[in-house]
């Protein structure tokens, strides 16, 4: 195997079928999308019309625009201060129960093998404002009805929840793998040294997981650029646009108003948008938490 | 050595199978279209006596009668595929269907974008069909219905109009009004409004009994645009919306917006349901049929919800229909009912390549654009005719009280317009369906600031056309 490995040409006839995957849904549709977002292209016509950086200025000097990016950036932010936290705190609670560990898991995983579509509607009854359960519950504080997804106060905030409910548990999963893998006798240790619980977790778990954390923060944060399903089956990006986001905003101003031009555009800002957050966090951040070895 | 050649010659089988499974699609269809194309040849060749080749082909039909309100108008297209299907030997009919805004919105204008639309699909007639059209993307049927005989029969084919040649046929129309409670109204005394004081007293009668006065579910803007639609066109004109594209009015205009403050003023006194921007237009009908609404704006292919076996079930018998009053100071004819024939079927340009499928495009036509499945769309489905049909024979037709009352609202008004999207140009329709209309509703515009955005939008996408 090695041996055949070492000849240049199977190496290459090896790599063949993955690199022709790769040029031709990920090179190949980059290239295509910068080469259109410099065109006033309509999406039907056969004759493409070259306008240089036309669509790129009109895309960044739209209030629009920026309210949809601003979106994405609360996405970004829920994610890394509320749910990654939640996130740990679950895990490290689930890795600790002593009984039915299977069932915890199997629960807080749910959510994320239910479709978009079905967690929107879900949610839409629980955000109802007359017979909605957080509506019923808070009611009995005497609380008046809150209209959570018509009201542009609370829509943005109900969309994050429902967003990190969904994936919460996905992300539990990863994180509780990682838990269960420290191994044993450095928890035991330091209990014979007199660790209390939180200590241990605080001092010998969460340091040794950092690297899984910090593969979350990554993930989340390339999830909520690309954020369009949960907004569309929630709120369609109203009310009155306040809940859009830069992949809503696309398909709304461009793709549905015949611009393709524009919205190539528009896929170029997401993509390098998201290339310059994680490179960002990659560099600053995830760089120092890179391995753990025992 | 031999383990290094078994490696290799297992990695070409699996890059092969790699290969040919991704290529396979293009290879099908360039065997199909060989074959279609060659068809003709090769039956002229072997002989002339049989030039219609009865060897099996498919077509695919984009539709949008998905969900339950929608049966019946399926089961209408169902028969006229059978009957196609009869007629055109070696045809199967592939029913894809997909929901109306989707299929509009996204599938269709991808499809169109890479070439390969369905054979025969749902099309919106302006400004799609004639964006389309321009690009030579849908067949002309101008020669197919002079062939049938029925191109005269159509009440209007303007929005599938293009330079003259017509590339859509509409499948009905649908004017717009207030579906109201019959059973509150005759409990309180009332009829319908005749004056628009009227309207506005009872609204006020019934938010005062503690009733919703009107139904409000505006998630998706052009469900409140319906009736703010109306409104406008009754302040500014039947004709004002079709201005705004010349030139020739503005969204900030006075008297449009005297419409757009009528609409605020509807909400600012609690008419609408309350949080209407986060319900879904399903939940518009349910207001009514639970009685919670006492009033509904809606189009007429409404009426289908109150039929055997549908949702508003209940309410058969128990609902009226009305439209809106004259309003005072308002500019041309007070009785104009918005109205609309801008959905229908197109049909793929690459028809015209293929002889059966044109001929299956033709028999399409022919079964489903007559007298017969238009009367039967109106008493089934409560979907006005798109065809000009005999007075005697649609009243004889109709046998349910609130079609009737929506035939006679239909024919004492004077004149109609169509809604305002099949009019101005996309950005616009945008701006007001998904910003402005909501902006207003939740009180973060005014109407003289949704006014002039418009305009400023209008003035944009004029000038674009230019």
């Amino acid at each position: 195997m090695n041996k055949a490995l070492k000849n240049p040409l199977v190496f290459t006839l090896f790599v063949l079928p993955a690199l022709f995957l790769f040029l031709m849904f990920f090179v190949y549709p980059i290239f295509s999308s910068i080469y259109y977002s410099l065109t006033s292209w309509n999406g039907v016509s056969d004759t493409v019309k070259y306008t240089g950086l036309t669509n790129f200025k009109k895309a960044l000097g739209d209030e629009r625009f920026w309210i949809s990016a601003k979106n994405n950036g609360w996405f970004i932010i829920f994610s890394c201060f509320v749910q990654v936290p939640l996130i740990v705190l679950f895990s490290l609670l689930i890795a600790n129960v002593k009984k039915l560990k299977g069932l915890y898991k199997t629960a807080v995983f749910m959510p994320a093998i239910m479709s978009t579509a079905v967690i929107g509607i879900l949610w839409g009854f629980i955000y109802e404002p007359n017979i909605g359960l957080i509506n019923k519950i808070i009611g009995l504080f005497g609380v008046d009805p809150i209209y959570w997804l018509s009201d542009e106060r609370f829509a943005m905030l109900s969309i994050l929840i429902t967003n990190a409910w969904q994936w919460t548990g996905f992300y539990i999963v990863m994180v509780l793998a990682a838990i269960l893998s420290i191994p044993g006798e450095l928890d035991e240790a330091a209990k014979i040294d007199g660790a209390t619980g939180v200590q241990r977790a605080l001092r010998i778990t969460l340091p040794l997981i950092m690297p899984i954390i910090s593969i979350v923060i990554m993930l989340s944060i390339a999830g909520a650029m690309k954020a369009a399903d949960i907004v569309i089956v929630m709120t369609k990006g109203g009310p009155a646009g306040s809940t859009e986001v830069m992949a809503t905003y696309m398909i709304k101003y461009a793709i549905t108003n015949f611009k393709y031009g524009y919205g190539n555009a528009i896929a170029v800002l997401i993509f390098m948008f998201t290339l310059v957050v994680t490179a960002f966090y990659q560099l600053v951040i995830a760089r120092r938490n890179e391995r753990i070895e025992y | 050595m031999k383990k290094s050649l078994t490696m290799l010659l297992s990695l070409i089988f699996v890059t092969s199978a790699l290969m040919t499974g991704c290529g396979g699609n293009n290879n099908n269809k360039t065997t199909n279209a060989g074959e279609a194309t060659n068809a003709p040849d090769a039956t002229n060749a072997a002989a002339t006596e049989e030039p219609v080749s009865s060897e099996p082909f498919e077509m695919t039909i984009r539709h949008t009668q998905v969900g339950a309100d929608k049966q019946k108008r399926l089961a209408i297209l169902e028969d006229v595929v059978g009957k196609v299907q009869g007629e055109v030997p070696g045809l199967t009919f592939k029913l894809d269907g997909v929901d109306s805004d989707v299929n509009r919105k996204e599938k269709l204008r991808g499809e169109m974008a890479a070439g390969n639309p369905p054979e025969i699909f749902d099309l919106f007639g302006s400004p799609d069909s004639k964006i389309y059209a321009k690009e030579s993307k849908l067949l002309d049927l101008t020669p197919i219905l002079e062939e049938l005989g029925i191109k005269d029969k159509f009440s209007n084919l303007d929005p599938f109009t293009y330079e003259g040649k017509i590339y859509g046929l509409p499948i009905g129309g649908s004017g717009e009004g207030f579906f109201y409670n019959k059973g509150y109204y005759t409990e309180k005394g009332w009829k319908a409004p005749t004056t628009f004081a009227e309207l506005e007293q009872q609204l006020a009668d019934i938010k005062a009994d503690g009733k919703v006065p009107l139904a409000g579910a505006s998630k998706a803007g052009w469900v409140p645009l319906m009736l703010a639609n109306h409104l406008w066109s009754r302040y500014a004109g039947p004709d004002v919306t079709a201005k705004f594209p010349t030139g020739e009015a503005k969204w900030s205009d006075a008297n449009v917006v005297k419409g757009f403050s009528k609409y605020k003023e509807w909400i600012d006194k609690g008419y609408f349901k309350k949080g209407e921007l986060g319900f879904e237009y399903a939940e518009y009908t349910t207001q009514f049929t639970s009685g919670e609404a006492i009033l509904m704006y809606d189009g007429t292919w409404k009426s289908s919800v109150f039929k055997a076996g549908q949702s508003g079930e209940g309410m058969i018998g128990k609902v009226g229909f009305f439209n809106i009053p004259p309003v005072e100071g308002g500019v041309g004819d007070q009785t104009a009912l918005m109205r609309d024939v801008n959905n229908g079927y197109g049909f793929s340009a690459s028809v015209a390549d293929d002889e059966r499928q044109l001929a299956a495009v033709k028999s399409f036509i022919k079964n489903l654009f007559n007298e017969e499945m238009q009367l039967r769309g109106l008493v089934e489905d409560g979907v006005l005719p798109a065809m000009k049909i005999d007075q005697a024979k649609l009243n004889s037709s109709i046998t349910d009280d609130l079609m009737s009352e929506i035939v006679a609202v239909l024919n004492s008004s004077q004149s109609s317009f169509p809604a305002f999207d099949s009019l101005v140009q996309a950005d616009v329709t945008t701006e007001i369906s998904n910003i402005q209309i909501q902006s207003l509703i939740g009180g973060q515009t005014t109407p003289e600031k949704m006014g002039a955005a418009l305009q400023k939008v209008q003035e944009e996408a004029n000038a674009a056309v230019e």
